[in-house]
């Protein structure tokens, strides 16, 4: 940067103005020139007192130290903290309108598996009736009568027939 | 390959996308190190303040809007993160600090250039906290009245009168480099 064009940015340099490249030109120039060092001073003391200082560089090894803990960060996240609370107040609108719409259709599927599976229901629940009049009959197991007492089949058929209904 | 802008970046940030993060970080690093390091004059408390800072970036990415740019954005959590720091520590012993208005003389310019900015350190630790942060956004970052108001949390003539005040108590500590200058 040359020294007018340097007088020239200098009240925008004071008043924050500056784009960041122009700024940087330009602390670059006022630290190597005198004679507008001194213009700044007349307009702004304090500035021209600070513009020649240096901050030291970023550590070195910042960026790698700042990307370990955010890796470590968002793992523990992941890890810990899920809860659906959280995840519905992190979500946006249409991830609320998908949520609601997915409930509302699981709902009525199990609805309407559970309308559709009534008769059959209702048929299983009729068998066990019909077989309390005479299990043996019901079930075609008439030839048991004859099991031996401590038998598998006398076993079985004093539970079917036991009256507290432990065989149906 | 097209480098993506800020804006462009946080979206991918919220999404869980680490490299975007990591973009970001190389990009601004220097200013909240900067600012972080101006506002304690301690290189370790600068490097976790301005990691603190990254940090919470991270963290309140699924909330960001884009509402002004980026760089005052991180501007904004950085002073929030040296503000509060500064309001929790205990008061900092100043004899580990050099004396500033001496005349004695230094060997060699290096010396001097040392020395000076030395006492501009110790100048603006003898501030209070928000006029420090006033001159540090003014004047190592440049921002204007506006994007210092959003950093800051304050009127943009609040800003400029902490400005006037800071600039009043940090002339008789400086009188001495001016003098030198002239």
């Amino acid at each position: 940067m040359d020294c007018p064009t340097a007088q020239t940015n200098l009240s925008a340099y004071l008043r924050g103005d500056l784009p960041l490249d122009q700024r940087s030109a330009l602390v670059a120039h006022l630290r190597g020139c005198r004679i507008c060092l001194v213009s700044l001073a007349a307009v702004d003391p304090l500035a021209s007192v600070l513009v020649q200082t240096e901050t030291p560089p970023v550590p070195s090894g910042f960026e790698t130290r700042v990307l370990a803990a955010a890796r470590s960060r968002r793992s523990q996240v992941v890890a810990v903290a899920w809860s659906p609370l959280r995840w519905w107040r992190m979500a946006s609108a249409p991830m609320h309108a998908a949520a609601a719409a997915v409930l509302v259709v699981g709902l009525a599927a199990g609805l309407a598996i559970g309308w559709a599976a009534q008769p059959a229901a209702r048929q299983i629940a009729a068998t066990p009736a019909t077989a309390a009049v005479d299990p043996l009959a019901a079930y075609k197991l008439d030839y048991l009568n004859d099991a031996p007492d401590g038998s598998l089949a006398g076993t079985y058929l004093a539970l079917l027939t036991s009256p507290n209904g432990e065989g149906q | 390959m097209q480098t993506l802008s800020d804006g462009d970046l946080m979206p991918r940030v919220r999404d869980g996308d680490l490299f975007a993060f990591a973009q970001l970080v190389l990009r601004h690093q220097a200013e909240a190190w900067r600012v972080a390091y101006r506002f304690t004059g301690d290189a370790a408390e600068a490097e976790d303040l301005a990691q603190q800072a990254f940090l919470k970036v991270l963290d309140a990415a699924p909330r960001y809007t884009a509402t002004a740019a980026f760089r005052t954005y991180l501007y904004q959590v950085v002073t929030r993160l040296c503000l509060d720091h500064r309001r929790k520590k205990r008061p900092m012993l100043m004899e580990v600090l050099p004396e500033c208005a001496t005349d004695a003389p230094t060997p060699g310019e290096e010396a001097d250039a040392v020395e000076r900015d030395q006492c501009i350190q110790s100048a603006l630790a003898a501030l209070p906290s928000d006029y420090r942060m006033a001159v540090v956004l003014r004047y190592f970052e440049g921002l204007s009245a506006a994007e210092m108001a959003v950093a800051m949390g304050r009127s943009v003539k609040a800003v400029e009168r902490l400005l006037a005040r800071a600039r009043d108590a940090l002339a008789p500590r400086l009188e001495l480099f001016r003098g030198k200058m002239r």
